[in-house]
């Protein structure tokens, strides 16, 4: 009876085991490098290196601070001081991804002793950044910690892409899909990214960000249709943007009444329990330091919900008042560009060089005074 | 409720366990399955459960009557066209009205018929077949009428089966229902290999083929020679790996609760003549219109050309029996035309006879499997319009063949194509369940890890729940 139970039992323990493995990393060295997931897997080998002996601050944040701030000059001013800032910042992070790999360089790189997180006040429109979300976490994810998605991106049974805050398996199924398609592409991108990216390339310098939006005559939402008589990648990329925001332009989400109420909408309490949650695993020396980065004006205008501005610092007030983060706002830095800021972005979110450069002026002294 | 939703999933689980827990009160167990098919069938549109009892009492009642009657016949007769109305009219008659419509049309007459507004009902077709083929055997006496209305209502509605066969006759399912319905423990494991086949075949195979086909069939005229080739070698295997996948899953569940259901699917695709294919695709509709249209029709007994005459309406009927187009016509047109071909021409060359050799074999499955690709074509196109524009992209010039059309053609061809050949002579779903037990664990584990990782995120329906 028991060996008739053990065969019965025999597959699902394999999945089981499988499972496990997957959480452990077994399909990370095979992740897509330029996937959401692969970039997470990267960062992640850069920073479990042996080469990198010590990081005492960090970056943490979305495309918009990995474009927008000069990482080159934050690490060499943390370096004139005797210490190492790197920049973990990565596309598609959000409060989830916070969270976890604050958690994660608790236990991994307890050194760290300070650091930036810098989002903007998009980030406080929904609790979540969407599943593929989880691809970024994974990686950093604890074994058995459902707590650091749930609340981010809940499971939904209909909803085949939420399975990956349950199981690391259906996290990693869409690579493995890819995988599958076309395995001799794959390997051939993991060999290029192994020669041609190194640690430096991404903890310390910048990335490419060519371009402006008022060159390209994109300065407001009516003028993306401009983007249809144009044919270049970078066109067809703001094209998609424009699709986005236009979308999102419909749907205003007014956050002044619900502040003013004693009982938020769900959507709004979720959002701030989501960003208190995941700033509260940042435990450290130094207290972090939330940028709020630059948005083109436009957005402010037309995109973004009506009071999200003073709806981003409400949520993040108490936390400051408990001395637990400190805030440097730069939302509007460029607004008072006579071209509305579009000169210093190379398309709807992200800042080119100058941009970057002209914000950086201004954050880095007010980051070395925060530094003790 | 479909096979491939967690609902059922759940809902087969408690059927399974209440089924053990009745096992020793017969009639509390069978009153259970029946409860729990109408649930089943209930849970798409409980409507139409009328429908299903209607048909139920009927047949029930007339093959009751069928022993004692003076006129037998007209009592069959009742049946036929009780069943076959309902069929009509749900099935048939917005169809006879697009055609009445088309070919006034065409004459210039203004006389025209609304459409009727209805929904065809889930499996209406097979259990119209099964409800038959019970009063037709009582008729002849092969059966004797059931006196209790329980067995056979579910006989009728039995939830493994109704909605997309295998189509079991009567006679076959009572006379498991009477049997020893217990089970060892090789009967578990056989089950649990076919259902986690059959799931794999339906998600991981059927689905993400019909990523390859479904574009290419709704718009032919936008794509190339490669593509439309690729497409119906595509949907051949989709439809195989969907509809013998929901047979395997059908009978694997049957099975643990305790009743066996006749073979469906024989790898269809290895077969070296159409004659073979059908006695190894959808073998319970074989049976079933051999022994209730083809054979009653006179079958082989009155002559080759009587012979020919008979299979063609059969396979024509047969086609329409999938559903209300004139495409389904065509499709059993080709299908009964090249039967005829076969029969008519069978024998007179070595390669084409009953030993051909393996090299000759192989070579006639091959062309046996470009025929039915090229019905398919009609099966699957939405009209013939769609089908024709098929035809017309794989009658111009090749365009080129890159590396992923190429990786993709290899798959499905040669290795879904060589596969059937192995697995016609390897049986391996027997051998994964039979002794020792690693092939076993090794089958489950790969099929539920392959759904995991392999199944497309949008669940597809399948393709004979439409029938």
């Amino acid at each position: 009876m028991l060996r008739k139970l053990l065969l019965l039992a025999a597959p699902l323990l394999i999945v089981l085991a499988l499972e496990t493995l997957f959480r452990a990393g077994l399909w990370e060295p095979l992740a897509r490098p330029d996937s959401h997931a692969g970039t997470s897997v990267r960062l992640k080998r850069m920073l479990t290196s042996a080469d990198l002996t010590r990081v005492d601050y960090v970056t943490l944040g979305s495309s918009r601070p990995l474009y927008g701030l000069d990482h080159a000059r934050i690490a060499a001013s943390a370096h004139g001081r005797g210490f190492v800032h790197a920049n973990l910042s990565m596309p598609g992070t959000h409060w989830m991804t916070i969270g976890a790999l604050g958690r994660w360089l608790a236990s991994h790189r307890p050194e760290v002793r300070g650091g930036i997180v810098a989002l903007s006040i998009q980030d406080f429109s929904w609790p979540g950044n969407g599943s593929y979300e989880l691809g970024i976490v994974q990686p950093f994810r604890a074994f058995f910690a459902v707590s650091d998605t749930m609340p981010y991106v809940p499971f939904d049974g209909s909803r085949i892409d939420t399975y990956g805050s349950r199981s690391a398996l259906f996290e990693w199924r869409e690579d493995v899909r890819d995988f599958a398609r076309n395995p001799g592409k794959r390997l051939g991108t993991l060999r290029w990214y192994q020669r041609n990216r190194s640690s430096a390339q991404q903890l310390f310098a910048n990335p490419e960000s060519e371009g402006d939006m008022c060159a390209i005559g994109v300065t407001a939402l009516s003028a993306c249709d401009r983007t249809n008589d144009m044919d270049d990648g970078k066109s067809r990329q703001l094209a998609g943007q424009c699709e986005l925001l236009r979308r999102e332009a419909t749907n205003r989400f007014d956050f002044r009444p619900a502040m003013a109420s004693a009982s938020p909408p769900e959507r709004m309490a979720r959002i701030r329990s989501g960003v208190e949650r995941a700033l509260r695993m940042l435990e450290w020396q130094e207290t972090p330091v939330v940028v709020l980065m630059p948005v083109p004006a436009l957005w402010k205008r037309d995109v973004l919900g009506r009071g999200q501005h003073e709806w981003a610092r409400a949520v993040l007030q108490p936390l400051v008042d408990e001395g637990r983060i400190r805030v440097i706002d730069g939302t509007d830095f460029f607004s008072a560009d006579s071209d509305g800021g579009c000169s210093a972005f190379f398309d709807f979110y992200h800042q080119n060089a100058s941009g970057r450069e002209r914000f950086t002026d201004w954050l880095l002294p007010q980051l070395e005074t925060s530094r003790q | 409720m479909l096979f491939n939703s967690v609902h059922f999933v759940v809902f087969f689980l408690v059927v399974l366990s209440l089924n053990q827990a009745l096992r020793r009160w017969p009639t509390a167990q069978k009153l259970m399955l029946l409860a729990a098919s109408y649930y089943f069938y209930g849970q798409w549109e409980w409507h139409y459960l009328l429908l299903i009892w209607f048909s139920t009492i009927t047949d029930y009642l007339i093959a009751l009557r069928l022993p004692r009657s003076a006129r037998p016949r007209r009592l069959v007769v009742l049946s036929v066209v009780v069943n076959l109305g309902f069929l009509a009219i749900f099935k048939y008659a917005n169809w006879m009205i697009d055609t009445f419509n088309m070919s006034a049309d065409a004459i210039g007459s203004a006389w025209h018929i609304t459409p009727i507004d209805l929904l065809l009902p889930v499996g209406i077709s097979f259990y119209t077949f099964q409800s038959l083929s019970y009063t037709i055997d009582v008729y002849r006496g092969v059966l004797p009428p059931r006196k209790n209305l329980f067995d056979y209502s579910l006989a009728v509605a039995f939830f493994p089966q109704i909605e997309a066969g295998p189509i079991v006759r009567a006679r076959e399912f009572l006379s498991e229902l009477d049997g020893d319905r217990s089970l060892d423990f090789g009967d578990v494991r056989y089950a649990l290999v076919l259902i986690a086949l059959g799931y794999a075949k339906k998600l991981v195979f059927a689905d993400n083929l019909a990523q390859f086909a479904d574009p290419v069939f709704d718009s032919p005229a936008l794509f190339g020679f490669w593509d439309c080739l690729l497409a119906i070698y595509a949907f051949a295997f989709q439809i195989y790996c969907d509809f013998s996948g929901y047979t395997d899953i059908a009978i694997g569940c049957a099975l643990l609760l305790g009743i066996r259901f006749p073979r469906n699917f024989d790898y269809p695709y290895a077969s070296a003549s159409l004659q073979e294919f059908w006695r190894r695709w959808h073998m319970t509709l074989s049976r079933w219109l051999r022994d209730y249209l083809y054979i009653p029709l006179g079958g082989n007994r009155k002559g080759p050309a009587h012979t020919y005459f008979n299979l063609v309406l059969t396979m024509l009927l047969g086609g329409l029996w999938h559903g209300a187009s004139w495409n389904f016509v065509i499709w059993g047109g080709i299908h009964g035309g090249w039967l005829a071909i076969e029969r008519a021409t069978f024998g007179r060359f070595r390669w084409w006879g009953d030993d051909p050799g393996l090299a000759a074999r192989f070579v006639r499955a091959i062309l046996t499997f470009h025929v039915v690709c090229a019905a398919w074509v009609f099966f699957r196109a939405p009209d013939f319009a769609h089908a024709a524009s098929m035809f017309r992209a794989l009658s111009k010039p090749a365009d080129a063949l890159d590396a992923s059309r190429l990786g993709a053609l290899l798959f499905t061809v040669c290795g879904m194509f060589l596969l059937q050949q192995v697995g016609l002579r390897l049986h391996y779903k027997e051998r994964l369940a039979g002794r020792g037990g690693i092939g076993f664990v090794l089958c489950i584990a790969i099929a539920i890890l392959a759904m995991i990782l392999f199944a497309p995120a949008k669940t597809v329906p399948f393709i004979y729940f439409q029938f």
